[in-house]
């Protein structure tokens, strides 16, 4: 068990990445997870370890990975995506909860500085889909789904979107939402002062001059340039919606639209939020929650097991964990599907990656099916170096396929003698044994890795985007816009390989353009492909996330960056 | 004499401390990362970390970061803390009162289980009580501090349900509530503590049964209580308490793993969130209150043996 540092908190920074917030790459997690990093790249997170065999027992862990098969043949290019379904989660137990209780719920702090402005870096992430709402939210299939904004419609052009804005909200001190709330808050995001890193995805097509109240319910927004996808992006957890005029209050007021409304709240410490009956969408279950900030996650579980709480929140247990948790009699496991994408970035400008040959080969070199197998015993689904989830309605089917003769020959075509570095850490406890795994499935391909460990909590500042090749991880349930423009886009400052293909960005913008639902599909699809075959990332897997609750709890749901927080409530 | 040695002794205690700031102020610039990349983000604009460094004062040379901060720290001012923007006397404020409270009850019931323990080993050497403490204090010695917290937890916390596992409260959490939670930390930290002493203290015990004024005072009809009471015990403390002002010293390290473990509102807390965020006043403060208990709990102990051992008292003779 480590107790100890090392990880903790997630550390860290902002975000953390045992967040699964997501951009935001977490802290060690000892320490303040989130704490302040970087501002917001999440980077997921969470802490598995994975240990050993076996499948983990009880309850709920429905840690099937409809693992899509690994090596199979020839490239095949299919359409994918079928029924989006059901990323989401398994959860402990279902049924009727009965009203009433106080949840009592363990979070990793964000850090000693953290706030409850949703756009900032530092928020406490699991107070804001209690407090606030937002104009709109995913739904469990990765669509978007109406919150605040009741519908929308987009111009011909892409360029002006319209919003109508759900009647009859009040926020939790009374004062009545309008479209004045949703304005302010849009350029809150975007003001530099807020440092949102949501500004960085919404301003390259978007200023605070381009967003109206039409009137008191009709929201519009000028972009500077087509984005058919930008509603997708609203339902990011920075764009939650605060009362206009709040900048410089919301941080500690709290004053939402949302489920709950702020009791007390104290940085990296203890704070409750108390049902609001009037809430739009049902009142919630439970009376009250009660966060408590726990930095260590061994900690985290241990007051779990002691019953001082009752739901672990944005803490992955490890496999050996989480056969203690399903031991216990009091406690269980429930599993969010796919809920993070770890990755191996290889930097564009630095030699050997320079040459496509290279990285092809380091894309075919490996078994996936044996390298999630070593890492998180199978606990997730093959990903063939595709950044977009299975149950993403983008998602395109199609694998180069593993072939150990083939990387060997493009290396020696290339001249690539065979020796490479990688970078990890242990600020995720995957991110060491994938990079372990990864080395040893190379092996029958001629390659020769060494691997480095650098110090944790200087790992995304001093190796991330510095060092030609390392292990790196991220939350899911970014839109597929999102996704593709914030971390592979040429230039953009999530873009951890420095990868740059002008065809690529073009099919962004293409897609950004197009009007057409199905041949918007089709660029996002294309973009995969080129993914697939050409980027400077390696992307293994997806990855489960298990997290501990009480065997009391039922109805938790949780996925992408959704976290039911109405219907969770306590068994009759 | 005594005062010229008194002096003697204030003088290198203040150096030490001193040399304590210096090499923490210079291992945290050795350290990768820097405060306003932490607080920024990866991608703030190089022109809003410049701004910051600048703000907080990081673009100047690091002896002179030092030299102002020394200078502040002699007339009581100890900064502010680059993270919170906080007085770090008043953010450490509630930190050090919970470490207090944990250290106090630690020492209190550590020293006392061990010098009675030790003591009970050493009159029944080679037996059964003996074989039994010596055998347990070396297994508490081998143990890192945080095997043995996740046992208590696990045992006193999650199977019995004796006690928290751990602290929900932040620093400020009332007196009452810190010490609900109080047991098993120090239960961990005295265990650990209290094993070094005992080997130290049967040892001493053991020496000093068998030098001649004990055996003199035996034979010359005193009572056991009062042999072990007035002449073997006084002695057979001499030599342990520079192991136990060691441990003193090693409390305020020690429990940050401990405190880690039970989610405990303590210095040692507050040093890991200071580290990670390389917060250098936060981290000076720290140093000055670790090397002043250090130098306190050693310059106690030499005191306590000068008490207990006349001989001490007069140096010339002594020596």
């Amino acid at each position: 068990m480590d107790a100890t540092p090392s990880n903790a908190p997630e550390p860290a920074p902002s975000v953390g990445p045992e967040s699964f917030r997501s951009a935001i790459p977490a802290l060690p997690q000892g320490i303040s997870r989130r704490s302040m990093l970087f501002g917001g790249a999440g980077l997921v997170v969470a802490p598995w370890i994975l240990a050993a065999c076996g499948s983990s027992s009880s309850t709920a862990s429905s840690a099937t990975s409809s693992a899509s098969s690994g090596a199979a043949g020839g490239a095949t290019t299919s359409a994918a995506a079928g029924a989006p379904g059901s990323t989401a989660v398994t959860s402990g137990a279902s049924g009727a909860a009965k009203s009433g209780g106080t949840l009592r719920i363990a979070r990793p702090p964000a850090s000693t500085v953290e706030t409850l402005d949703p756009a900032s870096s530092l928020s406490a992430y699991e107070y804001l889909g209690a407090l606030y709402s937002r104009l709109v939210k995913q739904d469990a299939s990765g669509g978007v789904a109406p919150d605040l904004a009741v519908s929308w419609s987009v111009s011909p052009d892409q360029m002006t979107w319209t919003f109508v804005l759900r009647e009859g909200v009040t926020f939790h001190n009374g004062k009545a939402f309008t479209s004045a709330d949703a304005v302010y808050t849009l350029q809150h995001i975007l003001d530099p002062k807020t440092k949102s890193p949501q500004a960085g995805v919404l301003s390259p097509f978007l200023d605070s001059s381009g967003i109206t109240a039409k009137d008191a319910k009709t929201l519009m927004v000028k972009l500077k340039s087509p984005n058919a996808e930008f509603v997708s992006l609203l339902m990011n957890y920075n764009c939650y919606v605060i009362p206009a005029g709040s900048a410089a209050t919301i941080g500690a007021s709290g004053i939402g639209t949302g489920p709950f409304s702020l009791v007390s709240f104290k940085a990296a410490g203890k704070g409750t939020v108390k049902a609001n009956p009037n809430y739009f969408g049902g009142a919630p279950k439970v009376d009250s929650i009660e966060f408590t900030a726990i930095a260590d996650v061994q900690a985290r579980v241990n007051a779990l097991l002691a019953q001082q709480v009752d739901l672990v929140a944005q803490t992955n247990l490890d496999f050996a964990t989480a056969k203690t948790v399903t031991a216990s009699s009091t406690a269980t496991t429930a599993t969010v599907k796919n809920a993070a994408w770890y990755v191996m970035p290889m930097l564009y400008n630095a030699k050997p990656f320079t040459d496509l040959k290279v990285r092809q080969a380091f894309k075919m070199a490996y078994d996936p099916q044996e390298v999630i197998d070593l890492s998180i015993h199978g606990l997730g689904t093959v990903a063939h170096n595709n950044p977009v989830p299975p149950t993403d309605p983008n998602y395109l089917n199609y694998s180069v396929p593993h072939d150990p003769d083939k990387a060997k020959s493009l290396l020696a075509s290339a001249g690539f003698s065979g020796g490479q570095q990688i970078y990890t850490s242990s600020y995720e406890p995957v991110m060491s044994i994938l990079a372990q795994a990864y080395q040893s499935s190379v092996k029958s391909s001629g390659l020769d890795i060494s691997i480095q460990t650098a110090s944790a909590d200087s790992y995304y500042t001093d190796v991330w985007i510095k060092k030609p090749f390392c292990v790196s991880y991220w939350y899911t349930g970014r839109p597929v816009d999102q996704l593709l423009n914030q971390i592979f886009r040429t230039g953009s400052s999530y873009n951890e390989s420095l990868w740059a293909d002008t065809s690529f960005d073009k099919i962004l913008d293409s897609a950004r353009k197009e009007a057409d639902a199905a041949k918007r599909k089709q660029y996002y699809q294309d973009a995969q492909k080129i993914l697939v075959d050409s980027s400077a990332s390696i992307v293994p897997f997806f990855a489960d996330r298990i997290i501990g609750l009480s065997k009391k709890v039922v109805n938790y749901k949780e996925f992408g960056f959704e976290f039911d927080y109405v219907n969770i409530g306590f068994g009759a | 004499m005594l005062g010229k040695l008194m002096a003697r002794r204030l003088a290198l205690a203040l150096l030490t401390i001193v040399l304590a700031t210096v090499l923490v102020f210079v291992a945290l610039q050795a350290l990768p990362g820097n405060l306003a990349t932490q607080i920024l983000g990866k991608d703030a604009p190089p022109d809003a970390v410049a701004q910051l460094t600048a703000q907080l004062h990081l673009d100047r040379p690091g002896w002179l970061r030092y030299l102002t901060w020394l200078g502040g720290a002699v007339h009581g001012d100890f900064g502010t803390s680059l993270a919170t923007q906080q007085r770090v006397v008043s953010l450490a404020g509630d930190y050090l009162r919970n470490t207090a409270v944990l250290a106090g009850i630690t020492i209190v019931v550590g020293i006392t289980l061990a010098v009675i323990l030790g003591v009970v080993a050493g009159l029944t050497r080679d037996r059964l009580p003996d074989v039994l403490i010596s055998g347990l204090s070396l297994i508490a010695m081998s143990v890192p501090e945080f095997t043995l917290a996740t046992l208590l937890v696990l045992v006193c916390a999650v199977k019995l349900a004796w006690f928290p596992a751990v602290v929900t409260d932040g620093p400020d959490a009332s007196l009452g509530t810190i010490l609900h939670n109080v047991p098993l930390p120090a239960a961990a930290l005295s265990i650990v503590m209290a094993a070094y002493i005992v080997r130290m203290m049967r040892t001493s015990v053991i020496d000093v049964m068998a030098s001649e004024y004990v055996a003199m005072a035996t034979l010359r009809g005193l009572p056991r209580r009062r042999v072990l009471l007035h002449h073997a015990l006084p002695n057979a403390l001499l030599p342990a308490l520079n192991v136990i002002a060691i441990n003193i010293a090693w409390l305020v390290g020690g429990v940050v793993v401990v405190e880690a473990v039970f989610n405990y509102p303590g210095i040692g807390t507050l040093m890991l969130t200071a580290v990670h965020n390389r917060d250098v006043p936060v981290l000076q403060y720290i140093a000055v209150i670790g090397a002043l208990v250090y130098v306190v709990s050693n310059l106690l102990a030499d005191l306590a043996a000068t008490a207990l051992n006349p001989r001490l008292r007069t140096p010339a003779r002594a020596s």
